[in-house]
């Protein structure tokens, strides 16, 4: 090795040591971050109800429990069941109160679908036979759509649900 | 001081002198047509994609050829991501490590590899253009494709783990040859990437052969769509490290002496690899995190994993950075920024490597918003994963293996390039419109763009109101599109060109490049076996056993899926299959 080569080789070396630590620590906080948030905001997460071994017996389920109606659960609290079929959400328009806290039940009766509220973060896969879960708290009124994101076929861009945050009436 | 005190012009390969290679260099060819002529009908695709995001429907006046969208959508992603990529790195896998060993491939094996892709892929492309099976590349049931779509994926994935074999034996002869000697660099990443691939095959070809084969056949008539989406993933996300490692082999393995300097570290590229090899199996199912089905622990455990698998593609940013800082230097260049332009950019295979890399900066960085839980539930299934993709396989593996037809058709063929100004025209115009159209996608990903959708063929309004926020960004994602294209055209000038008109000229030698570090090479610049315990890194020793390393995976892998497939083998769900385009 040439002197230049020697001097190169042994700071190389140094820095290598150093960047390592760094891209380790980092990796470490960026974890530790993201699963704080995760705690923090739990509701978010997909979590299962249930399962079922036919799927139109997951979409009976959901049909019986009220769709297309808002069922209240608590002074503050609201189910909806929703119900993925290419290529529609039934019910297709869902009205919640501003700044409550609204469970989604989803599922799906034929294929995968992706149940995506644009502009927030709820993102949930449809799936034949199981029930899944998310929670959310819509703090601005307005009209929110629900995105199909799981390709189904043929019309899957057409798979557009609503849901209105409608303001609380005056008291 | 004057800025331009550099050496100018690209470096000068060595001249082959070894003309006994004929075998080896046809079959080597005829993967690096084959590969390419699947990405020419892949990328010509892919602008039609990008226009439907501004709401340009080309779809229409294109009947003839593709029903809709999906279809055309099922091509690209097929072709580019699966038949491309496998038929140049099965190509590469095998051939840089005769080279470097000196060994003879099996080339009834290496044949039979390219025979069972080649079949594979013709069934596949049967069943992707009569519209049987526009299923997309992840092929999720229960959307059910024909059973040539299914047969041919099964065929084509059981041929792209044939390099493992014939790797095994030259290595094995090799180190008969060569008692207590590390094996060579390029033998050693070629060996982990294909130990990981055949390990991570698993998942999609029990995927097909248990369930979708019979399935489409008509054998079994239901089927379970998490299990098989789980399987899928399996092997969905080790693909991606399939596709980035060959990429690396060449970084480690060649861009240096290309540049015109040497490896920074031999024993870190290896260790690189064993990393790779290790974290990129157990973590496939962070593509699951909006999936109900499974616990939130595994999902948190994912999060670590996904993490620790960013670790050594951050490594090699490093170490490729220090290699190319070194043959800037030794090029003339100066001060902080010096060194790199310094580089031989008059060198299209060079200019493609360096500018795949920089892609990777945006490319690695929205991995790591991807496999972050919490983000996660924002971007997943939005043009944000497509758009981060896009500079991973899209820019690095697709560049460097553009890099690599620049110097591997003069060396295969001895026919020059027929024009050096178009390669790099085409190099630059890659890198430009990919970033352009990268930007665009993850932008775009923010306002709840979904990826995969005829966004285009929704009514105008509807279109508007759903997506006229992301208004800026869509226009980025169509203008990198069309750039795309003259970028794709203007490198199959090049290839075409250079195999059917180009001048007759000396052959080039493999560039292997030589390590910092390491023994020096001989004049032909081929790698130096290096003796165990003498000379030879205490890791690089270590890291020999790679058996040990398969077990380890193994092990992590079981542990990683057994929590996650519990629950759904408990609650199987029977789905009809559905033919839906």
């Amino acid at each position: 090795m040439t002197p230049f080569d020697e001097a190169f080789h042994a700071s190389a070396e140094r820095h290598e040591r150093a960047f390592i630590v760094c891209v380790i620590v980092m990796m470490a906080l960026l974890t530790v971050a993201t699963m704080f948030y995760v705690v923090h905001d739990f509701g978010l997460v997909t979590t299962t109800q249930s399962f079922h071994s036919d799927p139109t017996a997951a979409e009976r389920e959901v049909a019986a429990a009220d769709t297309g109606r808002v069922v209240k659960t608590g002074p503050n609290s609201y189910a909806v069941h929703i119900t993925g079929k290419a290529w529609r959400w039934t019910p297709g328009v869902i009205h919640v109160p501003e700044g409550a806290e609204v469970t989604f039940y989803v599922t799906s009766s034929d294929v995968l679908h992706g149940f995506e509220i644009q502009g927030t973060p709820v993102n949930l896969t449809a799936v034949p036979g199981v029930v899944g879960t998310v929670k959310y708290t819509f703090h601005r009124t307005g009209v929110f759509r629900i995105i199909c994101n799981e390709y189904c076929g043929m019309v899957h861009h057409a798979m557009i649900g609503q849901v209105i945050v409608d303001a609380r009436a005056a008291e | 001081m004057s800025g331009r005190a550099f050496t100018p012009g690209p470096v000068v390969y060595p001249v082959e002198t070894d003309e006994g290679w004929r075998p080896e260099r046809r079959m080597m060819l005829l993967f690096l047509i084959a590969g390419f002529c699947a990405l020419l009908i892949g990328a010509s695709i892919g602008p039609l994609q990008a226009l439907n995001y501004d709401g340009v429907n080309a779809y229409p006046a294109l009947r003839s050829i593709f029903h809709t969208y999906y279809q055309g959508l099922t091509v690209h992603g097929v072709l580019n991501g699966y038949v491309f990529t496998f038929f140049v790195t099965c190509g590469l896998l095998v051939y840089l490590p005769a080279r470097e060993l000196g060994q003879r491939p099996s080339m009834a094996l290496w044949g039979a590899c390219f025979g069972l892709m080649a079949v594979g892929a013709l069934s596949l492309i049967y069943a992707m253009f009569d519209n049987s099976s526009s299923v997309l590349w992840t092929f999720y049931p229960p959307l059910k494709g024909s059973p040539f779509f299914y047969l041919g994926m099964t065929i084509l994935t059981l041929g792209s783990v044939q390099p493992l074999p014939i790797l095994l034996k030259m290595r094995a002869a090799w180190k008969r040859a060569h008692p207590g000697c590390v094996t060579p660099l390029v033998t050693y990443m070629s060996l982990v990437t294909m130990l990981m691939w055949t390990l991570a095959g698993v998942g999609a070809l029990s995927e097909l052969i248990l369930q979708l084969d019979p399935w489409s056949l008509g054998l079994i008539g239901t089927i379970d769509p998490l299990i098989n989406r789980t399987l899928f993933w399996l092997t969905g996300h080790p693909i991606v490290y399939f596709w980035l490692m060959p990429a690396y082999i060449s970084w480690y393995g060649l861009l240096s002496r290309q540049a015109g300097g040497k490896l920074a570290s031999d024993p870190m590229a290896r260790m690189t690899f064993a990393l790779l090899l290790i974290f990129s199996l157990p973590v496939g199912s962070h593509h699951q995190f909006s999936d109900p089905g499974f616990s939130q622990i595994w999902r948190a455990i994912l999060v670590v994993l996904t993490m620790s698998v960013a670790i050594p593609s951050i490594i090699t940013a490093f170490t490729l950075g220090l290699s190319l800082e070194y043959a800037g230097r030794m090029r003339g260049g100066l001060g902080l920024v010096g060194w790199f332009r310094a580089l031989p950019w008059s060198d299209p295979s060079v200019a493609a490597q360096v500018l795949g890399a920089l892609t990777f900066i945006l490319g690695g960085a929205t991995g790591i918003v991807n496999g972050s839980w919490e983000l996660d539930a924002i971007v997943h299934n939005t043009t944000f994963v497509p758009g981060h993709f896009h500079v991973t396989v899209g820019s690095v593996t697709a560049m460097t293996f553009m890099g690599l037809a620049f110097w591997m058709i003069p060396h295969l063929t001895g026919r020059k390039l027929i024009s050096r100004r178009i390669a790099l025209f085409s190099v630059w115009t890659w890198f430009v419109g990919m970033t352009i159209f990268a930007i665009g996608m993850q932008w775009a990903g923010l306002y709840g763009v979904p990826r995969r959708a005829w966004v285009s063929a929704l009514p105008h309004e509807t279109y508007h109101a759903l997506y006229g926020v992301a208004a800026t960004p869509t226009a980025l994602i169509a203008v990198g599109g069309v750039i795309l294209w003259v970028a794709t055209y203007s490198f199959f000038l090049v290839f075409f060109g250079t195999l059917l008109f180009g001048r007759r000229a000396e052959r080039p030698a493999v560039p292997f490049a030589q390590a910092l570090s390491g023994p020096v090479s001989h004049e032909t610049g081929v790698a130096i076996p290096v003796a165990t315990g003498h000379g030879a890194s205490v890791l690089a020793n270590r890291l020999e056993h790679v058996w040990a390393l398969v077990g380890l995976t193994a092990v992590a892998t079981v542990a990683a899926y057994v929590p996650i497939l519990w629950p759904f083998l408990h609650n199987v769900t029977h789905s009809p299959g559905w033919v839906l385009w």
